[in-house]
């Protein structure tokens, strides 16, 4: 008896969800947070989805979003020619960093001293948290405007992903280290620092470059255009959503099909794994977020593995190789979830 | 939880304990409650900054002004004609005649649509980019 996916549906927004990003893992959790063009980003419970705060402030559609590590600040782009830095315990805005045209994309350091903001302008700007009035370090060179812009390899260097082109950049020297064509416009990046992978979406393409030198390591093509990819921590699969509403999984070594899930009414436009690799999480045009176990059947958050009384242990462990799960998963079904990470105290109702 | 078509093999949907909880709709969350709220909450809220009091209370003052002129231009609009700009291009016009507590919902009448007049109807504000009414 195979398992079927039950993805747990996060609404609240009332337009698409157009970016994602999860914090660490924190005493009290992981969250995410959602860029939406209703202008009204949420930040939520990583591993249940739980509603936790909206972020009021934008003027318009919210382009990126992200949290710094310990999920103590947000950051926002927003369509509004700003980005705001917000107390992500509170809610409260913190600080607006006017632009002169759309952000699209912002990124904290680890010691959360500097944000790096890029959009339309085709500028990267490095503001100094803890002086946020004075100029920002301003790096140019896009000659289109920049979709995502990533601190990388110890916050030494820069990545930032145009329409055609993935840039490398020195933070000292604030200039060009290295730049590559891409066949098409690039739809999404992410910077995965342990083995310094770059994952670039564009067209039906997911490629895997090195951080470091910007080639190519290896890449796989999907059925349809794909908006999003991420690899999972460990490495060993990666999920990727696009225009044909479905989420992909593949095996990261050998590029296999492992799983597809309908579910979305609208094209995916971000996808993410949690940082435990647990689930990932897909925002759509279709306004919700939603969550995908990456083993399925397995105890964790608000899913729970439930082995009916009629099938003994022997058959439950006879079942041929369900999707995406190995012999040893299937013996981990029904054993402790991973209450341990978090705080004994009960959830925060909304 | 999407439950699809059942397959004839046994695909049984994974079980879940409950649905994410999703905004309340009445504030913008952040539960001053929560355990994280407690450990990490307030002493990081800019407006705790001394030496600003008087700026932020000439700024409060504003504030309430412009909260009460603008509580009043909606009581004031009450049974005109409202023409309302909102996303995908919708630009209608319907009348007037109340707000829900947190502006987050109009009541209107004889809106105007494409598909005829609808005689009462809520519009969402978040759709609304502006409207305009004549005194």
């Amino acid at each position: 008896m195979a398992m079927r996916q039950t993805p747990l549906t996060c609404s609240g927004h009332t337009r698409p969800v157009v970016d994602l990003a999860f914090s660490r893992i924190t005493p009290y959790g992981y969250f995410v947070i959602s860029a939406c063009k209703d202008g009204k980003p949420m930040l939520r419970q990583g591993d249940t989805g739980d509603w936790i705060g909206t972020f009021l402030g934008h003027k318009g559609a919210v382009w990126g979003a992200t949290l710094n590590k310990d999920a103590t600040k947000a950051a926002t782009a927003a369509a509004d020619f700003s980005a705001k830095v917000w107390d992500a315990v509170s809610g409260d805005e913190l600080i607006t960093l006017a632009h002169k045209h759309i952000v699209k994309s912002v990124d904290f350091t680890e010691d959360n001293n500097y944000l790096l903001t890029a959009g339309q302008d085709k500028l990267l700007r490095i503001y100094d948290m803890n002086k946020p009035e004075a100029e920002p370090q301003v790096v140019s060179g896009h000659t289109s405007g920049i979709k995502k812009a990533l601190w990388s390899s110890d916050e030494k260097q820069i990545l930032s992903a145009d329409d055609k082109t993935v840039r490398l950049w020195d933070r000292n020297t604030m200039t060009e280290v290295k730049a590559i064509n891409v066949a098409m416009s690039v739809s999404s990046m992410e910077y995965v620092p342990e083995g310094e992978i770059l994952v670039i979406t564009y067209g039906r393409t997911i490629a895997f470059h090195s951080a470091e030198t910007l080639e190519q390591i290896k890449s796989y093509d999907a059925p349809a255009t794909i908006n999003s990819a991420s690899l999972h921590p460990e490495k060993e699969c990666l999920v990727a959503g696009g225009e044909d509403f479905k989420l992909y999984k593949y095996d990261y070594n050998t590029g296999e099909e492992l799983e597809s899930y309908k579910g979305h009414f609208g094209p995916i436009h971000c996808v993410r794994f949690s940082p435990d690799g647990e689930l990932y999480a897909s925002g759509s045009e279709d306004g919700t977020l939603r969550l995908w176990q990456t083993t399925v059947g397995k105890t964790y958050g608000l899913w729970k593995c439930v082995i009916p009384e009629e099938e003994g242990a022997e058959l439950a462990k006879a079942r041929v190789g369900l999707p995406g799960t190995t012999d040893e998963e299937l013996e981990d079904l029904g054993s402790e979830n991973s209450d341990s990470i978090y705080s004994s105290t009960p959830e925060v109702k909304a | 939880m999407r439950l699809g078509v059942q397959e004839p093999t046994m695909n049984v949907p994974v079980s879940v304990i409950r649905l994410p909880h999703g905004p309340d709709g009445t504030s913008r969350g952040f539960d001053p409650t929560s355990p994280r709220f407690q450990a990490l909450g307030p002493a990081t809220l800019s407006s705790s900054v001394p030496g600003n009091a008087v700026q932020l209370e000439q700024e409060q003052q504003g504030r309430v002004v412009m909260r009460e002129r603008y509580l009043r231009s909606l009581s004031a609009m009450a049974g005109h004609p409202v023409r309302f700009t909102m996303y995908e291009k919708v630009n209608v016009t319907a009348l007037f005649e109340a707000s829900d507590i947190d502006i987050l919902n109009f009541h209107v009448s004889e809106l105007q649509t494409p598909l005829g007049v609808q005689r009462d109807a809520l519009l969402r504000c978040s759709d609304i980019i502006s409207y305009t009414f004549e005194l």
